[in-house]
């Protein structure tokens, strides 16, 4: 009696193990950095990523009518550019540093979701960034 | 007298009283003597009085403007509308262990008022003085709520916009704590229990409990749903955000012991999994402080910065190892007799139990995979929700299974008119699934409409079984209602039963439309057409709102609005939602024309079914309330079954 539950027990355990070592590994969300990505390209492929960097001066162009939002995402080494379908966020502008939810496809960025601002208190440098500021931008952008 | 001073008056008398009250109570189980058992008590009142000034302090720091607190110049502003000064306290880290500590003194004046045995009454009071201590220690060392500033400015900084956004969060964190914080008289009834080895009548008492601060967690997670639907401005309401999660894993497991608490008081069986899980939850609510508060789970990082991380942490540590300790004693004494049938009401109980608990554990590993995998393989990872969701659903759809079924099984083996039910339960629920997939439902969605009508007929199963015997015994059939258990078990059943259909097609069908529109353009989508008629700005003096005016066909004039605050670089959305029976309609402005008014960018969600979700929270609420409420004399004397 005692054997066959806790085989049950077993295959129920083996079962939920499946599902969330299978499940974790689809669905992590790699934070990384433009200069990362290029470091790796293939692997980063159409996964979610979630991509920091600051918004290079003169390269946002916004169109309001198809509400497409392009720009080229920098981490002072490396550049990816960005397609994102929406409105900029408020704070949005050149110079500013972001986080982008989305996949990479082909040659971009497809953002899903574009976060400027962090926690309240959250201060962003003022100039000359250096990656582990980034680094710290993409982490704490909620 | 400032409001500084008494509040660290109070702050330092409740820790004192605290202190006196965990010796007094440590001696009077230890030595026997109920002389130190009424000291402890004696200390109760005091320390919630004490608790009480440090608040209405900071209450009346907030009221006079009182910058010199570091507290309000930081979290309080000059512009402040009364309400959102009154709810100040609980908008930061501070006031927040204040409140929490204030509910504590509450909660353990409530639980020293019961009739217990002395020894049990020491240890229950012991471990409510306890974490008393915990909370008054951290407050008078790493996160005074009384610090002052020796140059107080001007005007604060006013508190976080996204909690003045919605009237909702004056409400959502409150009940959060009261849910929490009573997660903690269980955790000192079973410890108490285990410490002076009576395995059995503990649950009876600590179930009670348990379903108060239940009530208490499920209405401030509905509410906090509501919050982050009506004001973050994505139109969802779940976002398994480790916030989210952090009160999520102790509801599961409050949610897991009040199910497996039934069998111990009737077959009693489980008796160690109701001790871990009454810890666990208790632990759970520590360790879900610890994450939302010290940032750890953003980066491990973050650890150094913020003291009350490692403190916390460190009383998740030591609450943890309290319970287990005396868990893996029970383990050892503890044999639990009983065999099971699968199809039993105790096998159902059972395997649901199974399933809340691995909910957690998944909940669990997700939430800190990211720490694990940096820790580990040093990569900067974060779960998706698409991980949680697709474990989730399996599990959901388990639990409401096993949640029609089992209220119909018997006890210990199922009676052959009861396989009848069970044949006609599951033709409804494939029928149901049927019906679902022949209206070009997903299967998801169409599992859970016949999900949802198997469990409407359950419970009308058992609310026809119930009546026909009151009728039969000669009773009113309206007696049935009498039987508070049952009825407000069978309403939290349909709450959830409804909540599971609202969740599976809000998530599965959900229409989303973005178009910038100029003044006059029309524009249809979702099934309402709508013309811009304007955008307009006004100044409500703490913040700046900016209106877009829709003429729709369906709902007359909609205005969804962007707040500017001034602590805030980034306006905050204030989204309209249409509530109709089928769709909600969520109208947001996203863009306008800053120079002339003459377009917007506007976005349109239809998401089904919502409506129902936040009519099933209530339920849940007022359920729970109907099995609390105290039965009446002459029920009792009657002597109608509680089960």
């Amino acid at each position: 009696m005692r054997g066959k539950y806790l085989l049950g027990l077993v295959v129920i355990l083996a079962a939920l193990a499946y599902l969330i070592f299978g499940g974790l590994g689809q669905n992590l969300v790699y934070f990384l950095t433009p200069s990362e990505y290029l470091q790796d390209q293939a692997r980063y492929q159409n996964r979610p990523v979630r991509l920091g960097g600051l918004v290079k001066e003169g390269t946002v162009r916004y169109d309001k009518d198809r509400l497409e939002l392009r720009f080229t995402l920098t981490d002072g080494v490396a550049e990816v550019p960005v397609v994102h379908k929406g409105t900029p966020p408020g704070m949005f502008k050149e110079g500013q540093g972001v986080v982008v939810e989305g996949r990479f496809q082909g040659d971009h960025f497809q953002g899903t979701n574009l976060l400027v601002k962090h926690s309240e208190t959250y201060q962003a440098p003022k100039e000359g960034w250096t990656p582990e500021e980034v680094r710290k931008l993409i982490e704490e952008a909620k | 007298m400032t409001p500084a001073l008494l509040g660290n008056l109070g702050v330092s008398l409740a820790l004192a009283f605290s202190l006196l009250g965990l010796a007094m109570a440590l001696l009077a189980y230890f030595q026997g003597d109920g002389r130190f058992l009424k000291g402890a008590k004696a200390l109760v009142l005091p320390a919630l009085f004490a608790a009480l000034a440090a608040f209405l302090a900071l209450e009346w720091a907030l009221l006079t403007h009182d910058f010199s607190v570091a507290y309000v110049a930081r979290n309080h502003t000059l512009k402040d509308p009364l309400w959102v000064t009154l709810v100040t306290p609980w908008a930061a880290l501070e006031g927040s262990i204040l409140l929490w500590g204030l509910l504590q003194t509450l909660y353990t004046l409530l639980a020293s008022r019961r009739a217990l045995d002395p020894w049990r009454a020491s240890l229950v009071l012991a471990v409510l003085f306890g974490i008393q201590v915990f909370f008054f220690g951290v407050m008078a060392t790493i996160a005074s709520p009384f610090q002052t500033l020796p140059n107080p400015p001007a005007d604060g900084m006013g508190p976080n916009p996204l909690l003045q956004n919605h009237w909702m969060m004056a409400v959502h964190p409150v009940l959060m704590y009261l849910g929490f914080v009573g997660l903690s008289v269980p955790f000192a009834y079973a410890v108490a229990a285990m410490g002076v080895r009576r395995y059995q009548t503990w649950v009876e008492e600590t179930r009670w409990w348990t379903l108060i601060a239940w009530g208490f967690l499920t209405a401030g997670k509905v509410a906090g749903m509501w919050w982050s639907y009506e004001v973050l401005g994505w139109g969802g309401y779940w976002a398994w955000d480790p916030v989210e999660n952090a009160s999520f894993i102790p509801w599961l497991l409050a949610t897991a012991f009040l199910h497996t608490a039934i069998v111990q008081q009737t077959r009693g069986a489980f008796k160690a999994w109701n001790f871990a899980f009454v810890t666990l939850a208790f632990a759970a609510t520590v360790l879900g402080t610890f994450l939302t508060r010290s940032g750890v789970i953003q980066s491990v990082h973050a650890f150094a910065e913020g003291p009350v991380g490692p403190a916390f942490l460190g009383f998740f540590l030591l609450a943890t190892a309290l319970g287990l300790g005396l868990l893996s004693r029970v383990n050892r004494e503890v044999r639990d007799t009983a065999v099971f049938r699968p199809l039993s009401r105790e096998g159902a109980l059972l395997l649901g139990a199974f399933f809340f608990a691995g909910w957690a554990l998944v909940v669990v590993l997700g939430t800190f995979y990211p720490l694990l995998a940096e820790a580990l393989a040093g990569a900067k990872v974060s779960v998706g929700a698409p991980f949680f969701n697709q474990l989730s659903a399996p599990i959901g759809a388990g639990i409401l299974l096993l949640m029609g079924v089992g209220p119909i099984l018997p006890w210990r083996r199922p009676r052959p008119e009861v396989f009848r039910n069970l044949y006609f339960l599951l033709a409804v629920l494939a029928l149901g699934t049927l019906l679902g997939l022949l209206r070009g439902y997903t299967l998801g969605a169409s599992l859970a409409v016949g999900l949802f009508l198997y469990n409407l007929l359950a419970i009308f199963l058992l609310v026809r079984e119930g009546v026909v015997a009151r009728v039969r015994a000669g009773l009113s059939p309206w007696s049935f209602l009498e039987n508070h258990r049952r009825v407000g078990s069978l309403v939290v059943h349909f709450a959830v039963a409804l909540m599971g259909l609202g969740i599976a097609f809000s998530q599965t069908y959900r229409l989303e439309a973005e178009k910038t529109l100029y003044r006059g353009q029309a524009w249809e989508a979702g099934g309402v057409r709508m013309e811009l008629m304007g955008v307009r700005a006004l100044d409500e003096g703490r913040r700046f709102a900016v209106e877009a005016l829709l003429r729709t066909d369906r709902f007359g004039e909609v205005r969804p609005r962007l707040h500017f605050y001034p602590q805030m670089n980034s306006p905050l959305p204030a989204p309209k939602v249409v509530y109709t029976p089928g769709n909600d309609y969520y109208f947001l402005l996203m863009d306008f024309d800053r120079e002339k008014g003459e377009w917007a960018s506007l976005r349109l969600i239809v998401t089904p079914l919502v409506f129902w979700m936040w009519v099933a929270g209530v339920l849940m609420a007022l359920g729970t309330l109907y099995i609390l409420w105290p039965v009446g004399r002459a029920e009792e004397a009657r002597g109608v079954s509680p089960a």
